[in-house]
């Protein structure tokens, strides 16, 4: 795989490279601009926004013909511009940006995506009274998105990804009226948290083997083979080189903003936030800068000899079951799809440690337009049925709902991935396939498969309760207005239209990216293995989709009424209702031993260093009347004879600032004495 | 020397001085019937066109320097064209803050403020004792006359008194000292008198000891370290506004530039003989530690700085008056500063450049909002700030940012000059002792968070005793606004004025 990157050779920076930087500055700059709004311009914000975001989005498409035109024209396109931040003695910081398939495609999704929920933003946060505050953390959010996809330095994107942290934590805690949201904005900022230190000790880690954080600099950069061979050939502990290591610990910075297992946990709790957030941060964009962060030094995951991507293979496959797992057993609509996305950051990651970056990065494109427009879609139901977000309580929305209705079926059938038809199946075909042809376990495999079985099912058990049957909840259900339909019209066209890039027939995605010269051939169609994958997806898809309408279909059941799995197997269906215990667990462990810690911190404070305090005050004290008696009886007394002639009238007190110009000459001669006699005494001793 | 080129390498002290005399004709001739905002209005463009040619001729005049009979006097590039720079544009920056509140006379007050930045610009680059002394004085005696400025003000009076008694005093011992150092080393000239402590009359001698110390005070009292500080908050209470905030920066980044003078100066014979004195030393025993001007100079300056650190900021935990605070936090700034030039190096020069410049800057911005906050209130204790940000949030803002970066919060300027400044005393790796003042140093500029924030606290936290809006002239409000948005991008892109510092060097 190595021989790809050596395609991109060094160039220097088009215009369009040099001008990149303005796609992230310019939301943040009109961020700044609506938080100095007055409250009631609400339209002004939401202009300046928007304004902001489709101004990127040119820009961005901009980037987006130039690089597709230079791969066209045969030269793979990776520009950057780097300038130096700060320096200490001889070190440099470097940061940068680069312009290359990679981050092009990025810029261009996450604009778009943005764009289309900014608009679907006004409709739904219409009659909230901090519609400006929203705006406002949603610009912020949009350009530092845009920064972690633009970096060429490790640095920068530690920043622009701890500022997205920042807004999720504000966006989450919108409603910080809320204990639930304000309790979830905390748990989503420190889960992460524990992710980012190991990442953040990967930085320094890779800074002092390599000394540079950027990714690329004209084959001095550390994702450059130079450097790469120099922390492969380092060793760290355990019989792992310095690659390996680092890369583990930029992984578990992956884990965390991704929500895989172990710190997947403050991802359904995000839900909290208003729904196009979920659908933004919490789906589409920031979660998936986990997934990105690996792509962006992928270099270095596969100099790892293996060991990396085995371990993001194994964590992914994982998460992508165990999430699934959880999500069959859920009755919140958006939970639902909050642990759909957790299991599918799995499915990325996967791709990623099986079939490389475009596999895991087609996946990531695709699943940012259907889970957007699930999430859009949920919002959209969320306030048709007058903010119930029970799917038990919901029901026949189809008829009330009819645009709503279509889109969502159009995006639950690409995750699912029903064959052939949506871009969901493409890409979660490729993930199976790089995991079937894998050299190595066939583990991953199994488990992939087994999530896409109940991937299905769970999306019918969903799909079933909330548009079919009849209608549980209370009061009139009522389709959204104008500005909400239409974005999720556009999203469903491109889950419908994405797959057509990643077909095995015409791989333009995976070309693109990793530089190759694509045809269209047709009988890619017919050969085997490919027929034989999409039996078994379908298969698949058919087993869950099946299974799900036999349990769920039109049965309607009554809100208290107890789930036909429950009634089936009611411990397993209890662990999976309570998110296997997870939470629990870490509340018994890690949270149960800082609550013991932060006892024994507070009691160490009070009595230990308290009394330490304490001390210092009676010495200081001490001191302090000690210095009394020598001022009065020494320099009162000795002193001021012997300065009679700068002691023209003054008082006693010779105490410092006591604003008698006399003092201050005589604390002067004072010091002139004191000065001497040190170094006189110094030199001799 | 000829006097074709005294006057080329002395064109920027030249310019300043003509337009000091300029704005003297205009104001008297012309304007004497003028309202007073017109004539300080005058006043200040004139000056600020002065500083601007002045600029001109610093940058023209490149790494030229004077010499007379082979010894140098004034040194040109590296830190004395730097410090000049700084110095011309503090001292712009304060002649546009300058309300016309105070006195009768803007157009006298513009021009001492002129002749005395000439002083500065002067001992910024002086190699010679009696350049020194007499650049000193110039700066010097222009800034008694400028805290005696507000001629009804007793407590203007009364500063300007102190801080002349005191100044008077150091004065005398800095000449004293200098004496003794000609009778020891038999010149005038700095690199002579080093050499010449090294080689000849060097270690031991009490005399010299005593010669040190007495300029150690003289050029103690310009940059208010402990105990020769006491002139300072007085000063700073009672002097008007734009004095006060040209003492506190422009004279600073004078009296520091004139320290790293003398400091490279005194390394300087280390450079030369450094060799031959160890090729002696190999056949005599070990080498000295007490030789020459180093060990001693060292000693005295890390006592200063010690002393300066610990009572500048205990004392401003104290204070009620904000500028007394402000004097206060200088002190103990200097006391930071004093470290690097007790651990000298290029590096350090180069962070002290960095350090003094943005403190300037950031105390004039700091003045500036003092100033504004005093016309409207009448009073510039802290409660006087109170409810700052409903009253004017801008100001408040300005107040926050500049605040915040001198405690040395980033990604402020402020962060990154004390960063600079402890990174280069810790690179001299000369053992234990400066590694224990850095830490010492930076405790201390934890604690002096608190008094900053007591101000911030009031402007923006405590509750609202009085609403009425402060108007701020816009000229203020742009320059203050300038001096923000400079303390905000250099503590963003903190490589852009280490770059620009390190361009003047041209070893580098």
């Amino acid at each position: 795989m190595i021989e790809q990157v050596a395609g991109f050779a060094p160039q220097t920076a088009s215009g369009i490279a040099q001008l990149l930087w303005l796609i992230p500055a310019v939301p943040i700059v009109a961020a700044g601009l609506i938080a100095l709004l007055k409250r009631p311009r609400r339209k002004l914000a939401a202009r300046l926004a928007i304004g902001s975001l489709v101004f990127s989005l040119l820009l961005a498409l901009c980037a987006f013909v130039h690089v597709i035109s230079g791969w066209a024209a045969g030269h793979a396109v990776r520009e950057t511009v780097n300038f130096t931040w700060v320096q200490f003695g001889t070190a440099t910081i470097d940061l940068g940006w680069v312009l290359d398939p990679l981050s092009a495609v990025m810029l261009v999704m996450v604009t778009f995506v943005g764009l289309l929920i900014f608009i679907y933003s006004i409709g739904y946060m219409e009659h909230d009274e901090n519609f400006t505050r929203f705006f406002c953390f949603l610009a912020l959010f949009a350009g530092a998105m845009l920064g972690v996809v633009i970096a060429n330095s490790l640095l920068l994107l530690f920043i622009c990804w701890e500022l997205v942290g920042l807004t999720s934590y504000l966006l989450i805690g919108f409603w910080y009226h809320k204990p639930s949201a304000a309790a979830a904005a905390k748990k989503a900022f420190l889960t992460t948290r524990v992710g980012d230190i190991f990442f953040f000790l990967g930085i320094v880690w890779l800074f002092s083997q390599t000394g540079t954080l950027l990714f690329y600099n004209n084959g001095v950069g550390s994702m450059e083979p130079v450097a790469l061979g120099g922390l492969v050939s380092a060793h760290a502990a355990l019989g792992l080189s310095a690659a390996t290591v680092i890369g583990l610990l930029l992984f578990a910075g992956a884990v965390g903003k991704s929500g895989q297992l172990p710190l997947h946990v403050w991802l359904p709790d995000a839900m909290e936030g208003p729904t196009p957030v979920s659908a933004l941060i919490h789906a589409a964009t920031m979660v998936a800068a986990g997934v990105y962060l690996i792509a962006r030094v992928y270099p270095l995951m596969q100099a790892g000899a293996g060991t990396s991507l085995t371990v993001v293979t194994w964590v992914g496959a994982a998460t992508a079951v165990f999430a699934a797992l959880i999500a069959v057993a859920q009755n919140d609509i958006k939970r639902i799809l909050a642990y759909s996305t957790v299991s599918q950051l799995g499915y990325m990651m996967a791709g990623l440690g099986l079939g490389g970056v475009a596999v895991g990065i087609f996946h990531l494109i695709t699943h940012a337009f259907f889970k957007a427009l699930l999430f859009l879609g949920a919002g959209a139901v969320i306030h048709g049925c007058h903010e119930e977000q029970d799917i038990r309580k919901m029901g026949g929305l189809r008829k009330e709902m009819k645009i709503t209705f279509l889109t969502y079926a159009i995006a639950m059938l690409a995750l699912s991935g029903f064959p052939l038809l949506f871009s969901g199946f493409w890409s979660k075909d490729a993930i199976l396939e790089a995991a079937k042809q894998s050299s190595g376990s066939k583990g991953p495999f199994y488990l992939l498969a087994f999530g896409a079985v109940l991937t299905a099912f769970y999306m019918m058990r969903q799909v079933s309760y909330v548009f079919f049957g009849k209608w549980r909840g209370h009061g009139h259900a009522h389709e959204s207005p104008r500005v909400m339909t239409t974005p999720l019209a556009i999203l469903a066209f491109f889950a419908i239209a994405l797959g057509a890039i990643g077909t095995p027939a015409w791989p333009w995605f995976r070309g693109f990216l990793e530089d190759r010269s694509v045809s269209f051939e047709l009988a890619k169609f017919g050969e085997p293995s490919f027929l034989a994958l999409l039996a078994t997806s379908t298969v698949i898809v058919f087993v869950g989709l099946g299974l799900g309408w036999l349990l769920y279909g039109n049965k309607s059941p009554e809100p208290e009424e107890r789930d036909v799995l429950e009634k089936a197997a009611p411990p397993v269906w209890a662990a999976l209702a309570n998110r296997l215990y997870v939470d629990e667990l870490y509340g018994v462990t890690f949270i149960a031993f800082y609550a013991w810690w932060a006892r024994v911190a507070d009691w160490m404070d009070r009595h230990v260093w308290g009394g330490i305090v304490a001390l210092v005050t009676v010495i200081f004290g001490l001191l302090a009347r000690f210095n009394r008696f020598f001022d009065n009886e020494w320099i009162n007394g000795g002193f001021d004879k012997s300065c009679e002639e700068l002691y023209s009238g003054g008082g006693m007190a010779a105490r410092a600032q006591s604003g008698r110009v006399q003092t201050y000459l005589r604390i002067l001669a004072l010091g002139v004495v004191v000065l001497v006699v040190i170094l006189i005494w110094s030199s001799r001793g | 020397m000829n006097y074709i080129d005294l006057f080329r390498v002395t064109l920027p002290e030249t310019a300043l001085e003509a337009a000091a005399l300029l704005v003297l004709i205009v104001d008297l001739a012309f304007l004497r019937k003028a309202a007073a905002t017109a004539r300080t209005g005058v006043a200040a463009v004139l000056g600020v066109a002065g500083c601007a040619v002045s600029l001109w001729a610093v940058y023209s005049a490149g790494s030229a320097s004077l010499s007379f009979g082979g010894d140098l006097l004034l040194a040109g590039g590296g830190a004395a064209a730097v410090a000049e720079i700084g110095i011309l544009v503090l001292t712009a920056l304060t002649l546009l803050l300058i309300d016309s509140g105070f006195t009768q006379h803007p157009g006298e007050f513009v021009a001492v403020v002129l002749m005395a930045a000439s002083g500065g610009l002067i001992i910024a680059a002086a190699q010679d004792l009696l350049v020194i002394f007499a650049g000193l004085e110039l700066l010097s005696i222009g800034l008694y006359i400028l805290t005696a400025f507000a001629k009804t003000s007793a407590k203007s009076a009364e500063a300007s008194i102190k801080y002349y008694l005191f100044g008077g005093m150091s004065a005398a011992c800095l000449l004293f000292g200098f004496s003794y150092l000609y009778g020891l080393a038999g010149s005038t000239n700095l690199h002579e008198v080093a050499l010449a402590a090294v080689t000849s009359f060097g270690s031991g001698s009490p005399l010299f000891y005593v010669a040190l110390v007495l300029v150690v005070v003289g050029l103690g009292f310009k940059v208010a370290a402990v105990p020769f500080h006491l002139w300072a908050p007085d000063t700073y209470e009672g002097a008007p506004a734009p004095a006060a905030a040209f003492i506190a920066s422009v004279s600073k980044v004078a009296s520091f530039a004139l320290l790293i003078g003398i400091a490279a100066a005194i390394r300087h014979p280390f450079g030369v003989v450094h060799g031959v004195i160890r090729f002696v030393m190999a056949h005599s025993g070990p080498m000295p530690r007490w030789l020459g001007f180093e060990m001693p100079w060292t000693i005295v300056l890390a006592l200063l700085a010690a002393a300066s650190i610990k009572i500048g900021n205990l004392a401003a935990l104290a204070q009620t008056s904000v500028r007394r605070l402000l004097a206060f936090s200088a002190v103990a700034h200097a006391g930071y500063i004093l470290l690097a030039l007790a651990w000298f190096s290029q590096r350090g020069a180069e962070s002290i450049l960095y350090y003094i410049l943005t403190y300037g800057l950031t105390t004039i911005g700091a003045f500036g909002v003092v100033g504004v906050v005093e016309r409207a209130t009448g009073s510039d204790t802290m409660d006087s700030f109170l409810g700052l940000h409903k009253r004017n949030p801008v100001l408040a803002a300005v107040l926050l940012v500049l605040f915040l970066s001198l405690a040395g919060i980033p990604p402020l300027v402020g962060f990154w000059a004390k960063f600079n400044l402890f990174a280069a005393v810790l690179a001299v790796g000369a053992g234990v002792w400066p590694f224990i003042l850095v830490c010492f140093a930076a405790a201390f500029s934890a604690v002096s968070l608190y008094y900053y924030l007591q101000v911030l606290k009031r402007a923006y936290v405590m509750p609202v005793v009085d609403a009425a809006p402060i108007r701020v002239h816009p000229v203020t409000l742009i320059v203050l606004l300038a001096i923000t948005a400079a303390v905000v991008v250099c503590g963003c892109f903190p490589a852009l004025l280490q770059n620009w510092i390190a361009g003047f060097y041209p070893t580098m």
